[in-house]
């Protein structure tokens, strides 16, 4: 596919011709094609082998210094990227510097998203680690003039034959070492790689490391890219649209530009853009609100029209799906037990604790952005192009986030920053407030499902017919101009995470369309995972009560023998929540399964209480059991399904964001409740100890949860939920159990 | 008009009366610990001690406070002795608690005024006295935990 190259003018000269630099009040109108050219899409490049090589440095003094490819958000991801190091290059985790990279010293990598930075980079990371020991070992021999294959790995070094020590800081003899791709020896056959051999006995994998930001966070240090200061800062905030999509009608500035501490007014009718800079940061928002500016009518948005287009049954009745993504076998003519059920997730929101925020200092020379996201080159080709200025004039310094669940992907926070010190010549810190968080961030889009089924009386299912629509994640913040010629070539993998079933069936068809809708979209916790299983695996329950076959002996039958590895965790966690035993009155369990991107298996059991008294629904405990390979920090990888599990039970209960008079009706904590400490259950997981390479657990546990809730809850109470969040009410009012 | 923040004197000025504590202790003292989530007193994660009592940062004008004693995040480890950290965040570093790390502060805050009120406490009391905390990432288990072995150290100490 190829799209033809507008013409642009060079956008510096533009700029300092019309002004842009100076300060006070600048417009900017359209200069054409200009916005088709900021990058759509975040950087999707996987990595390879070789590209470890830049991430791992041997210093002077032996100590290893490691800049880590991945952003850190609370995965742990570059705590156990280091420990994979470590393990190559047989070091402590004292003698490792776990370095958070920029844009400019460490060579593009790809976003930190869809929990591979341990599934993915493990392999490159570990190679590289190795590739950089025997370098370092053929160093040895040449100093010492022993053979290659005499010398042993040691702590730190390396063991000659007599008992003599060889230590990486003897070796590089007072200067840096990093390999490139051309002296790495051996380079693709490293077959002394200690992490090759699973279920080796390793020295770093597998041990529980405390992070290295570990105390810095419990004293309060500054960590995040809301505590970046600089000396001359000045302070900046953007005037946004009241309605989603809103354009500016008309500015007026002098009222603004009267205000106490106002350095600048910048306006920028082509990115919809208009700011404010004051000298000190209690003078901001007296400022904000004397700058006047009215807005065009933007177009109506309201619940009641995006559940009109994101309605399977509308697609059902043309017969119109965009995607087949699955279809085997054939559609038996009569069946037993039959069943039609509609399930539906609502709009969701990221609610991370650090809203965002950026400082940025752009000068003649030079253009510095401190952010987190989680794609820093992508924030930097972005800005460079709004600034008109090459990438490589832009360095990109990165933070610790505080949370991103796919939401941070693209920080506007960073390109206002950029734009208003652009006009000031000054540092200016951005910071968006939790409002502004929950209007103008990117949000998980509704999913709509069909799903008919059928199974015999010997509990296997014959057909599987699953339509569903929502709309496209992947691709959800390409601009409008592309969006038409992306989702013509592109069916969204994204929004179909997790809806192709394990199971086998007699007869499967899964259909989708991926809808845009005015309501910007994009990742979330686990894309269409969660709302995906939760329609497989409610109907799954459905289908066993139906067919009276216990729901865990229904989901066993249907299983092939290629998921041997899902048997066997949906077999722990009966065993470990006593699956099948009685429960009290008022008391029921579910069970729920799922396949995380074909390497993670995942069994869920809840148990909820229905307590009359105080009308409640209660999740008592949940019982979890997950295969995710060789887990290099097990106690990381257990925070990770707990986290998993928490979010789940949030969303099963609490988390909706609806749509009125062309904005999100929820503008903070108050009127979009995530789940608190008092709702949290009692959580047991247990961990299978596999010789699988390591696989994604960031998202993996997320699938299972609220499926095995309402599962739960029809044990419980014979009321089955189809739609989230749960209605407590509508579960006693319906309730016969 | 001034303010003691972690055992130091700053004046108020007039200009910053208005100005919320959370963002006079972030953005005029400059220590970064205390975080901003909401705004609004709904997450807890500005929560500092005044005069020993936690208190959402964000709902308090520095003017109205004039005069009380502040502690942070960052001198809360001070508070239990010199080159010390505090009980409540060596429980949080044994149970490696943060993941985004970003509540934690707050979270730690509410915990260290909690227990100092009540150093024996049920496990519905730890509920109840953390549930103004909110954690995204879902480390309420762990917090738990950990609420639950300072309460253990500090008992331990006084007998």
């Amino acid at each position: 596919m190829k799209f033809a190259e507008p013409l642009v003018l060079n956008r510096r000269q533009f700029l300092i011709t019309s002004g842009w630099m100076a300060a006070g009040l600048t417009v900017l109108t359209s200069c054409g094609p200009f916005s088709s050219l900021l990058p759509a899409l975040p950087s999707t490049s996987d990595p390879e082998k070789a590209d470890g090589l830049a991430w791992i440095q041997i210093m002077p003094d032996g100590r290893v210094r490691f800049f880590c490819p991945r952003m850190e958000m609370g995965q742990g991801a570059s705590m156990g990227l280091a420990q994979v190091v470590a393990e190559e290059l047989n070091i402590d985790q004292d003698d490792i510097e776990c370095v958070r990279p920029t844009t400019q010293n460490t060579p593009p990598f790809k976003m930190t998203v869809g929990s591979e930075s341990i599934s993915g980079f493990f392999e490159p990371v570990s190679w590289a680690a190795a590739a950089i020991r025997e370098e370092m070992r053929r160093l040895a021999s040449e100093k010492s003039g022993v053979q290659v294959k005499e010398i042993r790995d040691a702590q730190g070094g390396f063991l000659l034959p007599g008992g003599k020590r060889q230590n990486y800081a003897d070796l590089v003899e007072g200067r840096p070492v990093i390999l490139d791709q051309d002296n790495a020896v051996d380079t693709f056959n490293i077959s002394a790689r200690h992490t090759a051999t699973a279920m080796g006995r390793y020295r770093a994998i597998g041990q529980n490391w405390r992070h290295h930001d570990l105390v810095a966070m419990v004293t309060g240090q500054p960590l995040y890219a809301r505590d970046v200061s600089l000396p001359g800062m000045l302070y900046g905030a953007v005037v946004r649209p009241p309605v989603l999509g809103g354009k500016i009608k008309s500015i007026a500035s002098a009222a603004a530009k009267k205000m106490p501490g106002v350095k600048a007014v910048v306006v920028n009718r082509e990115e919809e853009f208009a700011g404010i800079v004051v000298q000190r940061p209690e003078q901001l928002q007296a400022a904000v609100d004397a700058l006047e500016v009215t807005w065009e009518d933007a177009v109506s948005l309201d619940q009641a029209s995006l559940d009109e287009t994101l309605n399977v049954d509308a697609a059902r009745q043309s017969n119109d799906f965009e995607h087949i993504l699955a279809e085997d076998g054939k559609a038996p003519a009569t069946s037993r037990q039959r069943i039609t059920a509609r399930y539906e997730t609502p709009f969701a929101t990221h609610g991370a604790m650090e809203p965002r925020a950026a400082v940025a200092s752009v000068s003649e020379e030079r253009a510095e952005v401190w952010c987190g996201s989680q794609d820093p080159f992508f924030v930097q080709l972005r800005v460079a192009k709004l600034i008109g200025r090459p990438a490589e004039d832009v360095t990109v310094h990165t933070h610790r986030m505080g949370g991103a669940f796919g939401g941070r992907v693209w920080c506007r926070a960073a390109e206002e920053a950029a734009m208003l010190s652009q006009a000031t010549g000054k540092p200016v810190r951005v910071q968006w407030s939790r409002e502004t968080e929950f209007a103008h961030n990117y949000f998980q889009p509704r999913f709509s499902h069909h799903i008919e089924a059928s199974v015999d009386s010997s509990g296997l299912i014959n057909q599987w017919e699953h339509d569903f629509v929502s709309s496209p994640i992947i691709t959800g913040l390409v601009p409008e101009n592309i969006s038409g010629i992306v989702d013509t070539f592109v069916a969204d993998a994204g929004t179909a995470r997790g809806a192709v079933p394990p199971y086998e069936f007699g007869y499967h068809r899964i259909r989708y369309s991926d809808l845009r809708t005015a309501v910007p979209v994009g990742a979330w916790r686990g894309l269409g995972v969660a709302p995906n299983v939760f329609a497989v695996e409610s109907m799954m329950d459905e289908l066993a009560h139906v067919a009276g076959i216990d729901p865990l002996a229904l989901r066993l039958k249907n299983l092939g023998q290629d998921q041997a590895r899902l048997v066997n965790v949906l077999k722990k966690v009966a065993a470990l929540s006593e699956w099948g035993a009685p429960t009290a009155p008022g008391v029921g369990k579910g069970i729920a399964c799922a396949v995380y991107k074909d390497e993670t298996y995942v069994a869920t059991v809840a148990e909820i209480i229905l307590d009359e008294e105080a009308q409640e629904v209660r999740v008592n405990k949940i019982w979890c059991v997950q295969d995710c390979g060789l887990m290099i920090n097990p106690d990381q990888v257990d925070h990770q399904v707990v986290g998993n599990i928490v979010w789940g039970c949030s969303m099963a209960f609490k988390e909706r964001i609806s749509f009125a008079n062309g904005r999100a009706e929820q503008r903070n904590f108050d009127e979009y409740e995530i789940l608190r400490h008092d709702e949290t259950p009692a959580i047991v997981v247990e961990l299978v100890k596999s010789g699988a390479p390591p696989s994604a657990v960031g998202e993996s546990a997320l699938a299972p949860t609220a499926p095995a809730i309402v599962n739960a809850i029809f044990a419980a109470a014979k009321v089955r939920i189809r739609q989230l969040p749960i209605q407590v009410d509508d579960v006693f009012a319906n309730k016969t159990g | 008009m001034k303010i003691e923040i972690n055992g130091k004197s700053y004046p108020i000025p007039e200009t910053l009366q208005v100005v919320s504590l959370l963002d006079f202790i972030r953005d005029i003292v400059g220590l970064k610990g205390t975080k901003y989530g909401c705004g609004k007193g709904l997450c807890g994660a500005c929560t500092v001690h005044m005069d020993g009592e936690a208190t959402l940062s964000c709902q308090e004008t520095v003017g109205e406070v004039a005069g009380r004693r502040i502690i942070t995040i960052e001198g809360l480890a001070e508070t239990a002795g010199p080159d010390q950290l505090h009980p409540v965040q060596l429980a949080w570093i044994a149970e490696a608690v943060p993941q985004c790390g970003y509540c934690q502060p707050g979270q730690i805050m509410t915990a260290a005024a909690f227990l100092k009120d009540n150093p024996s406490p049920s496990d519905e009391d730890i509920r109840e006295a953390m549930n103004g905390n909110l954690c995204r990432c879902g480390t309420y288990p762990r917090i738990h935990r950990a609420v639950r072995r300072a309460a253990g150290e500090i008992n331990h100490e006084v007998r």
